[in-house]
């Protein structure tokens, strides 16, 4: 029932898309976009609450998607209003294919399904930044489709490496399921198994942006509408990272393998809260400064899931969920800045405090809670997270990720106080004595 | 069978090899026509081996490619030919070819190949894929390494077990459509506002 009412939400914006915003390109049907994506997100909520009460994986992730695709519909409304030249049919046509897509991913109960979904949600979010039509975004729009497609043809070996594994089952694509797969992965080779579990988690970690599989990720990312900036890192990183965390849960290597899933995923993690923290010191860009500490959080998360214990998958859950909210709100403020200054430059971007005070409260407010600043939530996931690690003596992991996100809490509140004060002097009136000197 | 195998890897190569644009698009649609064959000559006629034959051809024999040649047709002489490959994409080309008979017998003892000579067939043209989209530089070449892979990738799912799931093929061959539909898309927006075909120009964004 919650299925067949979520996969009914993009629907009714692709018909409006079609069939009225291409003749009338008026506000107040992007309005009412807003407003079914939101009831959607309700409904979705009524249906589904008990079991987000007891952090069902499937639930949340639906949830979550819902709701910042409602927040991204109405987000849509004042971008779309900031950016005439863009075609609001074609834009909400593109946009409700690349919802219908990540609801996709969460729903797959199938391996197969899930790539399927995955890799429509390249193509569809692709379009999206080639809408945007100039130099930059065409340029990002070609690396990510790209990349994204050979990282997904890797899966799609790993995919078939596990059907054929499995092929005299005989049950068709229902082979990979995952409670399928679960049940018979004693039957797959142990090799196969690892060749497997390498390839679906480089495959799939190309879309959860894991490093070193991420180059795509700050250029479409920054180039992208920023409502779709929001759905992209808030949403679909994490939806591709749990893919494979669904993955890995349902086909365990042999013990003690190097090459597992957990120990990917650790490694991959580790590698991006380190690489996503360094890079951040060094950005020009407002949105690939967002998009970086996407990279960071996707690899937070990616450590949690590499424990494997109930516990630490929950808490990845859980840093998804807070990173959605507030990456996505945001992009979405990054995306009004850049029009209100007229570039994404962060060196231009400055004096925030004293032209836009509620505005810069709020940029601060979403920063420092990418920051991991307490009592703002991330802090309290990212602390749990550090107790599973340390319950399982990973201490390494510990010393390289709590370095990570001190640079990190440094380089983001560098970046905040430059665009909260950065030249608020040359924006007060000139004093008597500079106007003697 | 191995014959298809044989041919889908001659073609990879001549796809690898071959600089003019117009020589690309035949090779793709051969490819597409080989597979739509290998589709309906390897299993009993059924409403879905003729179905999914049917897609194969149209999309892989016909759409893909006939995008591909409208669009060169509108490009001057000079954007229709690619850079030389470089000499140490030759060196690597034959690395990874050789490299297959390692990766079988690798898994020889798990019993998992079905068909040894059609795997190193559709292995090796995999391979030829990979490297092909790292050493040529026209924006078409590269959309061709991608469709050349993923036909590969049928052809190995074919060595490993008989065919993909129907769902999962049908599902390609959406994706196929709309995918290499985009790159051409783009392409002609790249050529027309950069007034370059070469991926090296792709640089702006950095950092």
């Amino acid at each position: 029932m919650s299925s067949a009412w979520a996969l009914a939400g993009p629907v009714i914006p692709l018909v409006l898309a079609v069939v009225v915003l291409r003749r009338h390109a008026n506000q107040r049907w992007c309005t009412v976009i807003a407003i079914w994506a939101s009831l959607v997100w309700l409904g979705e909520c009524d249906l589904t609450w008990h079991l987000v009460m007891q952090w069902r994986m499937w639930a949340v992730l639906l949830d979550v998607t819902n709701l910042i695709a409602a927040s991204s519909a109405w987000d849509s409304v004042i971008w779309l209003r900031e950016h005439p030249h863009m075609v609001p049919f074609r834009y909400y046509g593109w946009w409700s294919l690349f919802w219908a897509a990540l609801l996709g991913i969460a729903l797959a109960h199938n391996l197969a399904l899930a790539w399927l979904a995955v890799e429509f949600s390249t193509l569809t979010s692709g379009a999206l930044i080639i809408e945007v039509g100039d130099r930059h975004a065409l340029e990002a729009a070609w690396k990510y489709i790209l990349i994204a497609s050979v990282g997904l043809i890797m899966g799609l070996i790993g995919l078939v490496f596990l059907y054929a594994s499995l092929r005299s089952q005989n049950l068709g694509w229902a082979i990979l399921n995952y409670q399928n797969l679960h049940a018979q992965f004693s039957h797959i080779a142990p090799m196969i198994r690892t060749l497997a579990t390498v390839f679906i988690v480089a495959g799939f970690g190309t879309k959860a942006g894991l490093v070193p599989f991420h180059t795509w990720l700050p250029d479409a990312h920054s180039e992208a509408p920023s409502p779709v900036s929001g759905l992209l890192s808030g949403v679909l990183l994490g939806l591709s990272l749990f893919t494979v965390v669904r993955f890995v849960e349902a086909v365990p290597t042999a013990r003690g393998a190097f090459l597992s899933g957990s120990h990917l995923l650790t490694i991959f993690g580790t590698l991006s809260v380190v690489v996503g923290a360094l890079a951040l010191l060094v950005q020009r860009d407002i949105k690939r400064l967002l998009a970086y500490s996407s990279i960071e959080q996707v690899g937070i998360m990616a450590v949690a899931a590499g424990l494997g214990t109930k516990a630490a998958v929950g808490l990845a859950l859980w840093q998804f969920a807070l990173h959605a909210l507030i990456k996505s709100s945001v992009f979405y403020g990054a995306g009004h800045l850049s029009v209100l200054y007229q570039t994404q430059r962060l060196t231009k971007i400055t004096g925030l405090l004293a032209r836009y005070p509620v505005g810069a409260v709020g940029w601060a407010v979403g920063i420092l809670a990418l920051a991991g600043l307490p009592p703002l939530g991330l802090a309290y996931s990212e602390w749990l997270i550090f107790r599973q690690l340390w319950q399982h003596h990973a201490y390494l992991v510990i010393g390289l990720v709590a370095a990570a996100l001190t640079v990190t809490f440094a380089a983001l509140v560098y970046h905040l106080m430059r665009t909260l004060w950065r030249d608020m002097d040359a924006l007060a009136p000139a004093s008597p004595a500079s106007e003697v000197h | 069978m191995n014959t298809f195998g044989l041919l889908l890897f001659l073609l990879a190569l001549g796809l690898l090899w071959s600089r003019t644009m117009s020589y690309t698009v035949w090779f793709l649609a051969g490819e597409g026509v080989l597979l739509s064959l290998m589709v309906w000559t390897s299993e009993p006629w059924t409403t879905v081996t003729i179905l999914v034959g049917l897609g194969t051809l149209v999309v892989k024999g016909g759409l893909i490619p006939v995008l591909i040649h409208r669009l060169l047709r509108t490009w001057p002489a000079a954007f229709r030919r690619d850079h030389p490959l470089p000499l140490w994409a030759y060196g690597v080309a034959v690395l990874v070819v050789l490299a297959v008979s390692h990766v079988i017998h690798l898994l020889g003892p798990t019993g998992v190949i079905h068909d040894t000579l059609l795997f190193f067939y559709a292995l090796s043209s995999i391979h030829v894929g990979f490297v092909m989209i790292v050493a040529r530089r026209h924006l078409l070449s590269q959309l061709a390494s991608l469709v050349a892979i993923e036909n590969g990738l049928v052809v190995l799912a074919v060595s490993l077990a008989g065919a993909l799931p129907t769902f999962v093929e049908l599902g390609l061959l959406v994706d196929l459509s709309l995918g290499a539909t985009l790159m051409v898309w783009m392409s002609h927006r790249i050529r027309h506002e950069m007034q370059t075909t070469d991926v090296m120009t792709l640089r702006r964004l950095r950092g």
